[in-house]
């Protein structure tokens, strides 16, 4: 056994696993690690014996080992990260011991980082998962964000560490699927949502992240209002005054906002990690060939 | 786009690890109905690859993995279970107390003046016949009732409250609908109930389901 305190926390600092999945029809969304490659991969280089770990933002955080030893691994995005004084690599993975002061701070690149152990975060799952929620404000800490002064326990010890494939991210257009409503906005519309560029704003959160449509795509786009349909992580759904809003892991379970369309699997791990105030733009694929990249996406 | 009824719904993609099939366009019985008795009829024996169904206003949800499915065979699997009759499971019925007005229900008194009653008379109304439990959605635990006659029909509020607390009894667009926690809404507050349709520390967390009926009582 081993226990951690968070010494700083920057915000929406979450516990998460894969997800709270069949909740939907109780209203409640899966949630889960905004970037899950990022989140599998540090579970693989901790060894990590269950799904468990922490995901934090741009700010990162800080503990220290209060008691006990235990394997500690990162990855998602490029953050800094210090044991006591010395500098680690980003990914990476260290044994940590009663007194070591872990420390991740902002870097480079990326809106989401994971902290992964051997043993597993010990907390009562609540249906089935430990993941938080933010909008159903259950898992993890009752469901909370994490604040300094947390105390966390770790119990188990995890299988040997292994270095795992590294993932090479595409660059370009963020690849969708046409959507339930595509066919409510004109064709011109349709044609000018994919060939503008967007800008991520700073309202970003595991919710959905709003888009800046500088160009006025959707300024002239009204749409009636809509019967509620379920939502999925991923639905690009358009407000009533025009704004493109993508969905993301805590998404609302049902929505009556009109949706062009959806962003593919393969590609919502690196959209949630896509910093405030970037261009973005939008490529249509097929659902085949959306289920081809998930296929030959490394695991 | 070909017209979507009740026996002829449409099966879309959602996404690429989820199916839609949608049996209207608009919110009205005769789509809630078919979308509840097809989501209970596919839950009975889902199509393999199916993890996950969940019935809403107009329409079913299914979540595949397609890692392991792909959706032109689940496609296939819904079109057939869509042929055969819908077995809707019997509705439970449920008695819900609200209290009324005053603090617990502020727009109380405007609904009824809207609709041409007194409160009583709203209240009467209101809670003369059961309704359906539509579906659950929007927050965890909240769910749709409906249908009040055409006499009980208003649109929602101009503008949205940011916060309103747990136990809310919610009036708009010919439905009641009921908070199971704290939510913005753009609905009327008419009323509060103690029931709470959403505990997290019990599996399911909900206690009412799509088709239930409902009767409320005044408190």
């Amino acid at each position: 056994m081993a226990l951690l305190r968070i010494e700083r926390a920057g915000p929406l600092v979450s516990i998460q696993d894969p997800g709270r999945f069949g909740m939907l029809s109780h209203g409640v969304s899966a949630s889960g690690p905004m970037d899950r490659r990022s989140f599998a991969r540090a579970g693989q280089w901790a060894g990590a014996i269950d799904g468990t770990g922490i995901e934090f933002t741009m700010a990162g955080l800080a503990l220290t080992l209060v008691e006990g030893e235990v394997f500690a691994a990162w990855d998602g995005g490029e953050f800094s990260v210090n044991l006591n004084a010395g500098r680690l690599d980003w990914p990476g993975y260290t044994r940590l011991v009663a007194g070591d002061r872990l420390e991740i701070s902002v870097g480079p690149g990326g809106n989401y980082g994971y902290l992964r152990f051997g043993g597993k975060l010990n907390l009562v799952p609540v249906l089935g998962s430990v993941a938080t929620s933010t909008r159903a404000r259950v898992g993890g800490l009752s469901g909370r964000t994490l604040a300094a002064g947390d105390v966390l326990e770790i119990v188990g010890v995890g299988a040997a560490p292994r270095s795992p494939q590294m993932e090479t991210r595409e660059k370009g257009a963020i690849r969708f699927l046409w959507g339930l409503h595509a066919e409510l906005f004109s064709a011109e519309v349709r044609q000018a949502f994919v060939a503008a560029r967007f800008r991520t704003s700073a309202a970003m959160d595991r919710m959905g992240v709003r888009l800046g449509d500088e160009s006025g795509v959707f300024s002239a786009a009204r749409v009636l209002s809509l019967v509620s349909d379920p939502v999925v992580a991923g639905d690009i759904q358009i407000l009533g005054d025009g704004t493109p809003i993508v969905l993301m892991r805590d998404h609302q379970p049902t929505g009556g906002y009109p949706r062009i369309g959806t962003v593919i699997t393969a590609d919502l791990d690196r959209f949630a990690q896509i910093r405030p105030n970037r261009e973005i733009s939008f490529a249509p694929v097929s659902l085949d060939h959306a289920h081809r990249i998930l296929r030959s996406q490394t695991p | 786009m070909a017209f979507i009824a009740p026996d002829r719904p449409m099966i879309v993609p959602l996404g690429d690890s989820g199916i839609l099939v949608r049996f209207g366009e608009q919110l009205d019985d005769a789509a809630n109905r078919a979308a509840i008795g097809f989501a209970d009829s596919v839950l009975q024996s889902p199509p393999a690859g199916v993890e996950e169904v969940v019935p809403s206003l107009v329409s079913v949800f299914l979540r595949y993995d397609p890692m392991q499915s792909d959706f032109g065979g689940i496609c296939g699997e819904l079109r057939l279970r869509l042929t055969g009759r819908p077995s809707a499971h019997s509705p439970n019925t449920h008695i819900i107390e609200v209290r009324f007005g005053g603090a617990d229900g502020p727009d109380l008194e405007a609904v009824a003046a809207e609709l041409g009653l007194d409160a009583p008379g709203f209240i009467a109304r209101h809670n003369a016949l059961p309704l359906r439990v539509l579906t659950t959605g929007f927050a965890p635990g909240f769910v749709y009732c409906g249908f009040h006659p055409e006499g009980l029909v208003l649109p929602r509020r101009q503008s949205v409250r940011p916060m309103v607390p747990a136990g809310s009894v919610l009036f708009a667009a010919g439905q009641t609908a009921i908070a199971a926690t704290d939510i913005p809404t753009g609905w009327h507050v008419i009323g509060r109930t103690a029931f709470r349709n959403f505990d997290p520390l019990t599996d399911p967390p909900t206690h009412l389901r799509a088709g239930d009926l409902l009767t409320f009582r005044a408190i």
